[in-house]
């Protein structure tokens, strides 16, 4: 959740590079279609002369040396280092398993950390803030964008505005609003709606949801309206089925900021029962043993490094989209 | 469409429930009009006997006291979580709150008096009369019931005292002698001879222990009730010039310097760390949940000089002001019951050892009384048969600490004029040419602003 | 969806030309007509997006600016102080230190980590084959979890002579370095594990600026006799300058909130040498046992938005002109 932590960078940012990359990637997919093929700053005729040749060559071995040393290279000592005993790995951090293979290391860390538990609770802070996130700005976004009463600019300013609030600001004071909510007589801190509740107040999600049905045709609507739909069903049946991409979109933006947010969970859920990982692992790391820890984290980073390589295609194109939307 | 809009509802309900389900996790409710009394356990992390333990005793208290349903919380005190907690109302019944925010704390009307119910337990008169002060306001009212304390102590590594040929039995007894028994060590073994603390306010804490040893004062207390900080006394900058020698000169502290009091027990049970000063007690968690082999351990008292004396801590078991009478006098029940008769009954001290060594758990560490001496003498006879911990390698303690002076932790702002002393020590253990007589200065005047406050 | 046919005939015609008729119009606007015209819809679907918003949003900023000016503690009821809590933050030493330590790290973030992905996607996008397996490779450090990340990264800073990193400078024959244990060194630590960890996100966003360049435009420059230099330089860099611009703004945004990296790293030591702004607002509010000094805390948040909101603003106004254009 951006809105409410300070360790991304801030919703404004990202919302607007994802702005400038929408309009800028339909541009260039008209573009790449009519120009038929892609080429790059080296053209054909250059590619076919020796010197450039030769470093296109050098270039291969650079780029798949330095990836695979930097990109690769700590993920695999790290799956080393998990069924590795400690004392190796503070003496010989590089020999391959000169004292064995300490397969314990995984089901202590299963067992002893409760991965398993941090791990359910992970998902739940994510599929929470998932879900209230989609509420939130598919609703708002069909109210402003549709609907559209006639105080709806007001509002929208209003959203807008949020997000030139850089998400420290909040800090403080969301803290507060979580220990004494309005209305309610009981504070949320350690329940997961501490985390969702502000994680759905994103201006981003409703700005990018709302120009989205901003670009829908009007027509099927007025023909459903015709036809006798009121507007919760031309929301449910129409407008949401025609949205799926932006909706996949604000997905993926959910949920991998819910997967990686810390400072703000590690405010509001205290209780270590219900914290996600990244609260967690922090917490254990002194009363963990070194290669118990690795195998830990070795753990913690099989479950996204697995679903990045399953839906490699997904996360390439919303990183493009996304802009450097880190947190 | 019925039915999508019926999905989305059953969808919504279903995370309502599982969200109230989360938020009520923390407390079970109390089904059948017992009184429900939520009292600190452990830790988060604790190992499974020490529930198993506890489980136990919650079972014996009930049978003792049918109409209370005592619920364990996992509570541990941490800076950041314990204000919230205090302010969110989370906090259990009854919790243990260190010496160190005990003034503080029952200055700002944070705690439940019990001076009565002390009375009527008719114990109040056993007290360590150092330790009870703690536990009183300007009022001449107390505040709560001690129930541990300890005395810092210099914790050694007997493995790698005999690989650098120095002979475990005979712990240093000066700085001087610990400053070259550390570069022995460091030659001969490889490993850090000599470690402090030096992050998350415990630099602070154990540059204080080791500078009051040294015959350091480090606040005064003024009659009207203001505190001075003489932080900058030649005593703070003999250990600050004492551990940049060992760091710098002798090379003797290995290479890793933001410890705190985690990552050195870490460290010391994984036997890369000579020696160490922290608390007395520290023995159950290197045991328990660092994973040290016992036969490893030694214990010695801090070298005292200059009229130096040795600086202890310890908890109380308290209640937030805001419980009703019913709650209170539940509260009062448990906390004798869990907390005081173990240090006061034959049956109970012998049950509480008997079910601990069951579970594995360490009894016998040694600790500060308390209560008054003859008590606490009287009641580790009463434990001898059930004592597990390795006290022939904890003798250089057990005898000398009687020997020593006690001291308590100065009380204005302790822990964040902590947390300024913390860079002084990861000053000099990190740049060689770091100006202590400024960096003193400095810390000094930013200490008393804190006070002035 | 009973009153379904009231509603539908009451929707509100837009955009633009449906306006309401003018005999409509001239009509006094009752609660009767708001419903009829789909009020209670309209603050329905509303609703979610109010109280959210109201309770989490905007209701905490503008907390926020009332608490700037008052002292509290949460333990005892606040006080109004004026600006005694900016002056108290402005006055206090760890301040110069925190923003000389935030802009140290922005710079050297910039330094490691603006060019370095530009060069990787430049090489990357005039490659032919294996470009999916490099995009790939580059990312993988992006979907490790930061705390994963940042703890995996203090194990290979270990600063023993058989520590991970300083094994491999061994192998080049340069002595072990102190890393995270000296105030020297453990700044640019931070930062190369920041770039490490953000730098597969940016080539990726660079990679997409790159196949967006008009090939038109290198065909051109090879009519004029450009060579591959020349094309980079006088056709791919202005090409990108957009992009480029923004990317700056936004490691500038981001890295004036640097937490995560100092707070797990070194705690913002050794001797306050990785205190950032945003830490000293932590530590602020939240290290204090005893009720931390939350005024403090969210003056220097104010006085931090301002700063940051100025750069948003600056970088809505360039991406509006950008993508309009």
């Amino acid at each position: 959740m951006t809105t409410a932590q300070g360790t991304a960078p801030a919703t404004t940012a990202d919302s607007i590079t994802l702005r400038a990359r929408l309009s800028r990637m339909t541009r260039r997919g008209r573009g790449a279609q009519e120009d038929g093929g892609d080429r790059g700053i080296v053209s054909e005729h250059e590619r076919g002369r020796g010197g450039v040749r030769a470093s296109m060559g050098a270039i291969h071995v650079f780029l798949f040396a330095g990836l695979v040393v930097a990109g690769l290279g700590p993920l695999l000592w790290l799956a080393k280092a998990a069924v590795t005993p400690t004392q190796d790995t503070l003496t010989q951090p590089f020999a391959l398993w000169p004292n064995g293979i300490d397969w314990a290391n995984l089901e202590q860390a299963w067992n002893d950390i409760h991965i398993d538990q941090y791990f359910l609770n992970t998902i739940w802070v994510a599929a929470g803030s998932w879900f209230f996130q989609l509420l939130i700005a598919t609703t708002a976004g069909y109210a402003l964008s549709i609907l559209r009463p006639k105080y709806a600019p007001v509002l929208n300013a209003l959203v807008l505005a949020t997000l030139f609030i850089p998400a420290v600001v909040l800090l403080v004071p969301l803290y507060l609003t979580i220990l004494h909510p309005p209305l309610i007589d009981t504070s949320l801190l350690n329940t997961y709606w501490a985390v969702w509740l502000p994680a759905a107040a994103n201006a981003f999600n409703i700005l990018l949801v709302k120009r989205f049905f901003d670009g829908l045709p009007r027509e099927v609507f007025e023909a459903a309206r015709t036809d006798g739909a009121g507007p919760f069903r031309v929301f449910w049946s129409i407008v949401l089925p025609m949205s799926k991409p932006i909706l996949g979109v604000v997905s993926v933006f959910a949920v991998i900021a819910a997967w990686k947010d810390f400072l703000w969970p590690l405010l509001v859920l205290p209780d270590p029962a219900v914290q996600p990982l990244s609260v967690r692992l922090p917490a254990v790391q002194s009363q963990t043993e070194l290669d118990v820890f690795l195998a830990a984290l070795a753990i913690s980073t099989l479950i996204p490094v697995a679903l990045f390589l399953v839906f490699q295609r997904l996360f390439l194109r919303g990183a493009g989209l996304g802009g450097a939307v880190k947190g | 469409m019925k039915s999508s809009r019926s999905i989305a509802i059953a969808g919504l309900t279903a995370l309502v429930v599982a969200g109230s389900l989360a938020a009520c996790s923390a407390d079970a409710g109390g089904d059948d009009g017992k009184l429900e009394l939520r009292v600190a356990t452990f830790p988060p992390g604790a190992d499974q006997a020490a529930y198993d333990a506890f489980a136990e005793q919650e079972k014996q208290f009930e049978k003792a006291n049918p109409d209370i349903d005592v619920v364990g919380l996992e509570y541990e005190w941490t800076a950041p979580t314990f204000a919230a907690q205090l302010a969110g109302g989370s906090l259990p019944d009854v919790f243990t709150v260190p010496f160190t925010d005990t003034k503080t704390l029952l200055e700002n009307g944070q705690l439940m008096d019990v001076t009565d119910e002390l009375q009527e337990l008719g114990y109040s008169d056993k007290f360590n009369p150092i330790i009870l002060d703690e536990v009183t306001g300007g009022d001449d009212r107390i505040y709560g019931f001690p129930r541990q304390a300890y005395a810092n102590g210099l914790h050694y590594n007997r493995d790698l005292f005999e690989q650098a040929g120095l002979d475990p039995d005979n712990p240093p007894t000066t700085w001087d002698e610990v400053r070259a028994a550390a570069k022995t060590i460091a030659e001969k073994t490889g490993k850090a001879g000599y470690a402090t603390m030096a992050a998350g306010n415990t630099g602070g804490w154990q540059l204080s222990v080791q500078a009051d040893s040294r015959g350091a004062s480090l606040q005064q207390a003024n009659d009207d009730g203001s505190y001075t900080s003489t932080i900058d006394n030649d005593a703070t900058k003999a250990t600050l010039e004492y551990l940049h020698d060992l760091r710098w000169e002798d090379d003797s502290m290995g290479s890793t310097f933001d410890l705190d009091w985690g990552s050195i027990n870490q460290e010391f049970a994984a036997g890369n760390l000579g020696m160490y000063t922290s608390g007395s007690d520290v023995y159950t968690a290197l045991v328990r949940d660092f994973g040290m082999s016992p036969d490893i351990y030694g214990l010695t008292v801090i070298p005292t000089e200059n009229g130096g004396g040795v600086l202890g801590g310890g908890d109380i078991a308290v209640m937030p002001p805001t419980l009703d009478d019913d709650i209170k006098a539940a509260a009062v029940k448990w906390i004798d019951w869990y907390y005081m008769q173990k240090l006061l009954n034959e049956d109970a001290a012998v049950a509480d050892a008997k079910a601990l060594s069951e579970s594995d758990q360490a009894v016998g560490t040694p600790v500060l009384p308390v209560l008054d001496k003859e008590t606490y003498l009287e009641s580790q006879e009463w434990i001898a048969p059930y004592v597990n911990v390795p006290l022939d390698q904890m003798t250089g303690f057990t005898e000398g600490i009687f020997e020593q002076t006690p001291v308590g932790e100065f009380k204005g702002q302790t822990q964040p004029i902590y947390a300024l002393m913390d860079n002084l020590v990861q000053a000099v253990l990190t740049d060689e040419n770091a100006d202590i007589d400024a960096l003193l200065k400095q810390v000094d005047v930013d200490a008393q602003a804190l006070l002035d406050q | 969806m009973i009153e379904r046919d009231a509603a539908a005939e009451a929707l509100p015609r837009h955009p633009g030309p449906s306006k309401p008729s003018a005999a409509a119009r001239r009509r006094r606007r009752t609660p009767v007509t708001w419903v009829r015209r789909g009020g209670l819809w309209n603050l329905a679907f509303l609703a979610p997006m109010l109280v959210v918003f109201g309770v989490f949003s905007w209701g905490p900023i503008a907390q926020a600016v009332v608490m700037s000016f008052q002292k509290t503690n949460l333990i005892t009821p606040p006080v109004w102080v004026g600006l005694d809590n900016f002056a108290r933050v402005l006055s206090d030493p760890n301040l110069g230190t925190a923003v000389l330590n935030t802009l140290y790290f922005a710079g050297l973030a910039l330094v490691f980590g603006f060019p370095l992905p530009i060069l990787m996607a430049v090489l990357m996008s005039e490659v032919r084959r294996g470009k999916g397996l490099y995009s790939a490779l580059a990312y993988l450090p992006v979907v490790v979890p930061p705390v994963v990340a940042v703890l995996l990264w203090k194990v290979f800073y270990n600063a023993s002579p058989d520590g991970v990193f300083n094994t491999v400078l061994g192998w080049v024959g340069i002595p072990p370095q102190p890393w995270l244990q000296s105030s020297v060194t453990a700044m640019p630590s931070l930062v190369i594990e920041a770039t490490w960890a953000a730098a597969g996100g940016s080539i990726i966003i660079y990679l997409a600026a790159l196949i967006a360049v008009p090939p038109e435009l290198y065909d051109a420059a090879e009519v004029d006799g450009a060579g591959i230099w020349r094309k980079i330089w006088h056709v791919t860099l202005p090409q990108l300058r957009g992009i480029l611009f923004i990317m700056l703004i936004l490691q500038v945004i981001g890295t004036a909130q640097v937490f995560l990296e100092p707070y797990l790293f070194t705690g913002g030591g050794p001797n306050n040498s990785t205190l950032t702004v945003l830490l000293l607002i932590y530590r602020y509010a939240f290290q204090n046992s005893l009720g931390g000094d939350y005024g403090e805390a969210t003056a220097l948040s104010l006085m931090l938005a301002v700063f940051l909101g100025l750069l948003s603003w600056l970088y809505f106004k360039l991406t509006d002109r950008w993508s309009t254009n």
